[in-house]
């Protein structure tokens, strides 16, 4: 995506969910008591089946209902960006996504992160590039003329971190396009069908989320060997709508903690299956804020917009 | 190796194997049972595989079964149809052609042929559907993904377990054109930026390739049975010609461990032994373990002894469709797991505790085996199909079942009275137990049977009515073992086929037949009791940080390596020392997938190659290059073991 049209494209979304400043919102976001006049409006981002997703949105909505006192529901959005637009115009309050759609609802719509998801002890992971354990490649510089499949375009540890990978490396610009250095690139909807695209030898390579392997069986897990590692990507997370009452905030921030706790701990695999919960800020994010801007989602003066927040919150401080 | 070798001309799907399939070869392809769990299936593609796998359990074809699949509500929340006919309904639509009608028709007429024809076309058709369904959404960016991704998982049905296998290049093709089907439907981008349009001439070009392969081999059948011994029904292409297709299971199945695991507790190591000090115990602890005792299909798909008794108690998830009526159960004289030993009656059998083993005699839920001996040679020969064991591997494996503890309860004493602790409902219903009841058996009370000083059992077997299965008004078949009550709160469901699931279900349940006519307080009292007796102080394993699942595992099977150094490489027993490294070096690699840092995989992967290696020289006979080999094992065991968790 190049620069130059990224401001139209902005604009493009912010008129298509009929928004009209930087960071907008909807103007009677604040007459909304939620709790009273509609329930506490979850939105979900499928990640895998949507449908399975939502039997698990019953599971949590039950739970949460039971923690906060109020009704609570959930839906399963079309996709991201219709996600993102569901907070800005506050049909929903709280969403579940990835580091990338968060950077991009808090600038939009101002958003705000509340919870990171937690794996294997760690708040963050990585995007890997994958190739068969028998393959001759060894190295990233191998893969020139040679097929990768990544998992989404928009994905951070599924795309752009590993894609990442090999500009950092010297090996492709920024503006190239992948085909470029690849002889073929695939979108296989998917991690897990990417790096199985590598196990059944239709790809040389994949890049996909580190994590891909806790769903692979052992026979394919022997199959598969990553040859290079992305820069550290904050997990997935949990997010709210900017003007959502405070004191709900913090109870709701505290309902998700407790799945942390052994009785509870069942919950998580409704909620995309974490290990657990922190609690976490912004600023945790301003690396895929960084890398938002050198792929042409985010302009660049949010890089400086955020330092200054930083500057101003340590002040504060 | 189990291979069922499909002789076939071009139009035959259906090939016979029956009771010769012991005979032929046998390759592994099915994984052991792990901490992954399955990938779900779409409700149309796991409904066909699964009633594929119904009609394969003959020579009695439970057609009520294959009905359910297709009829009965879809359990899985969220789908837009409620069963799986609603589900076909649109594609029948689409297609102008008929496909419920069919399926109905030939489970009335119990015609495993055409219902095995109508099913797989509808999987087939039902795939195309998705595919023209998501065409439709072209002009939309990303909008058809969803739909590509939904005729993937019908189409799974065919590609992961058959075409993939009897016609890789034609999997190869049709990999790439999935491929390129996701690639081509473009992508909504985020924020506006990575949004990409359609390729409606990429797509296809896919769409072409799919559905030609699908409707050529898929949707014609015209078959060829031959009866001779029994019919095996599988979805292969029908341009495959001559093929061999290794065993399949189907969707939903679950061999793995149940969550909470069960905590083990072995007697010698409550008394402060080691078990690598006592050879024998380890190494039956070890055959516990391993599928190699058993033959196939239960050695390829990696059960255990341990599969169904998980750390010597139960496992409540174990599940395998048309061999288990629930999960926690199966039928281990059925068609599945030995056809010389099916019995011809569905009798799936709640799994049993084997905790306190050595009290418990006689075993089986009958208690048709006096000698814990002669049942585990049963279990092993007779219903898993596996080869005689050795004098040394009975020994070894009674021994360390007889290791089996009862995990300790603070509320009885040895003597089967209540402790202090118990409370004041419980120490009511204690009287209430040991009560005689006119109508209870003529006179007996609870106690009679479930001897509180005989660890809650009598030894005996009883027809108490909890089976109405007679074959004749005086016929003896429900006459079931008493089973010991100490630690049952945790293994529900009760009664020998798991018909009741909560001990306050069976307390009603005796109340009723037995007619005591016990007060609601009574029936209270009487549950706390059974529920203070049948606790148990710590009745499962506890993970944290330091106990990971993985170091469970990592424990146990160097433990089970430690007799290769002490007893089959300096005494020469190649026979034993094999059947160990076969066991343990798999394991050690499919437990590398649980470790909490997959990257520290190498380490266990060395482990294990150095266990084959050590294989590789005793099959030479060369037992000083196994030695040495050993040696370097155990250092490879001491260096990486605190590494890893």
């Amino acid at each position: 995506m190049r620069r130059s049209i990224i401001l139209s494209l902005l604009l493009g979304l912010l008129m298509s969910i009929g928004l009209s400043g930087v960071v907008a919102q909807s103007s009677n976001c604040e007459d909304i008591e939620v709790g009273v006049d509609r329930p506490l409006t979850l939105v979900y981002i499928p990640q895998e089946n949507p449908e399975k997703l939502i039997g698990d949105i019953t599971e949590i909505s039950t739970y949460l209902e039971g923690e906060l006192g109020i009704p609570v529901e959930g839906f399963v959005a079309l996709d991201h960006a219709a996600a993102v637009e569901s907070l800005g115009n506050c049909s929903a309050d709280v969403s579940f996504m990835g580091g990338l759609p968060y950077v991009m609802a808090h600038e939009l719509v101002g958003a705000e992160v509340i919870l990171g998801e937690v794996y294997r002890g760690s708040e963050i992971y990585y995007g890997r590039i994958f190739v068969h354990a028998d393959s001759d490649i060894e190295t990233i510089e191998d893969l020139e003329g040679r097929s990768i499949a990544f998992a989404d375009p928009i994905s951070e540890s599924g795309y752009l971190y590993p894609l990442d990978i090999f500009v950092q490396a010297g090996l492709l610009d920024v503006e190239d396009d992948p085909q470029d250095f690849f002889s073929s690139v695939y979108f296989a909807g998917g991690y897990q069908q990417a790096v199985e695209a590598v196990i059944n030898g239709f790809v040389d390579a994949a890049g996909a989320n580190q994590y891909v392997t806790l769903s692979l069986q052992p026979e394919q897990l022997e199959a598969i060997r990553w040859i290079a590692e992305s820069d550290p990507i904050p997990s997935h997370n949990v997010i709210v709508r900017q003007g959502l009452d405070e004191e709900l905030v913090e109870d709701f921030t505290e309902a998700m903690l407790q799945l942390n706790e052994p009785e509870f701990q069942y919950l998580l695999q409704y909620v995309f299956s974490p290990d657990g919960y922190v609690r976490v800020t912004d600023d945790a994010y301003d690396g895929v804020r960084e890398i938002a801007v050198r792929y042409g989602f985010l302009e660049e003066d949010v890089l400086n917009e955020a330092n200054e927040d930083d500057t101003t919150e340590d002040t504060d401080d | 190796m189990f291979d069922i070798h499909i002789k076939g001309n071009r139009s035959r799907w259906i090939f016979v194997v029956g009771t010769i399939l012991v005979l032929l070869g046998i390759t592994v392809y099915i994984t052991r049972a792990h901490i992954v769990p399955e990938q779900p299936w779409h409700p149309v593609s796991g409904a066909y595989l699964r009633s594929t796998f119904y009609l394969n359990l003959g020579p009695q074809i439970d057609w009520d079964l294959i009905e359910q699949e297709y009829a009965s509500e879809i359990t899985e929340e969220g789908y837009a149809f409620s069963t799986v006919y609603e589900a076909l309904e649109p594609v029948e639509a689409m297609f102008d052609v008929g496909l419920i009608a069919p399926i109905q028709e030939a489970i009335n007429n119990q015609d495993a042929t055409a219902f095995f024809d109508a099913t797989t076309r509808a999987n087939s058709l039902a795939t195309r559907y998705y595919i023209r369904v998501a065409e439709t959404k072209l002009d939309q960016p990303g909008a058809a993904l969803n739909d590509v991704l939904t005729a993937q998982q019908l189409y799974r049905a065919f590609g992961q377990d058959f075409i993939s296998r009897v016609d890789p290049e034609a999997f190869r093709q049709l990999g790439f054109a999935w491929l390129n089907m996701t690639n081509s439907v473009g992508n909504s981008g985020l924020g506006g930026a990575g949004n990409t349009a359609a390729n409606p001439d990429q797509f296809m070009e896919a769409k072409t390739i799919i559905e030609d392969y699908l409707s050529t081999n898929f949707e014609n059948g015209s078959y060829v049975v031959d009866t001779a011994v029994g019919q095996r029904f599988a979805p292969i292409p029908m341009s495959v010609g001559e093929v061999t297709i290794p065993l399949w299971t189907p969707p939903g199945m679950n061999l793995n461990d149940q969550d909470p695991l069960p905590l083990l507790r072995l007697n010698f190591e409550a008394q402060g032994f080691e078990e690598s000090d006592i050879p024998l115990v380890a190494y039956g602890d070890m055959l516990f373990d391993s599928p190699e005792i058993f033959g196939d299909p239960a050695r390829s798909m990696g059960v255990t002894c341990s599969t169904c008794h998980n750390r010597s108690d139960i496992n409540q998830a174990f599940f395998i469709p048309g061999v288990s009526h629930q999960p926690g159960a199966a039928d281990v004289d059925g068609a599945f797991f030995n056809p010389y030993f099916n019995d011809q009656r569905s009798d799936s059998l709640d799994i049993p505790t084997l905790r306190g083993l050595r009290f418990t005699a006689p075993y089986g839920r009958d208690g048709r085996f006096a000698s814990l001996r002669e049942f585990t040679r049963n279990v092993i020969i007779n219903e898993f199909a596996g080869e005689e064991p050795t004098e040394f591997m009975l020994d070894a494996l009674v021994a360390y079942m007889l290791e089996f503890d009862f995990q300790p309860n603070s509320y009885l004493n040895p003597n089967g009275t209540l402790t202090d602790l118990a409370s004041e409902s419980a120490v009511r219903g204690e009287v209430i137990f040991n009560t005689e009841y006119d109508n209870m058996m003529d006179g007996m009370s609870c106690a009679s049977c479930h001897t509180p000083g005989s660890h809650f059992a009598d030894g005996n077997q009883w027809d108490i009515g909890s089976s109405d299965n007679y074959s004749h008004p005086n016929a003896y078949e429900n006459f079931f073992d008493t089973p010991t009550l100490l630690n049952i709160v945790y293994t529900a469901p009760y009664f020998h086929d798991g018909s009741l699931d909560t001990l306050e279900d069976v307390v009603n349940w005796k109340n009723e037949q037995f007619a005591m006519n016990l007060t609601d307080q009574e029936l209270t009292d009487l549950v706390e009791y059974v529920m203070t007796i049948g606790a148990a102080d710590e009745p499962y394993e506890i993970f944290d940080e330091e106990n990971t699942p993985f170091r469970l595992a990592w424990a146990e099977l160097t433990t089970f390596a430690t007799t290769l150094g002490s007893q089959h490489i300096p005494q020469q027993d190649a026979y034993h020392a094999i059947l160990l490294i076969d066991t343990v070096a798999p394991d050690f690699r499919a437990d590398a997938s649980g470790l909490q840092n997959y990257d520290d995989a190498w380490m266990v992967f060395e482990v294990a190659d150095k266990l084959d290696e050590i294989k590789i020289a005793i099959e030479q006979r060369d037992w000083e290059l196994a030695q040495t080999l050993y040696d370097e094992y155990e250092t490879l065991v001491e260096d990486y073991g605190p590494q890893l968790r």
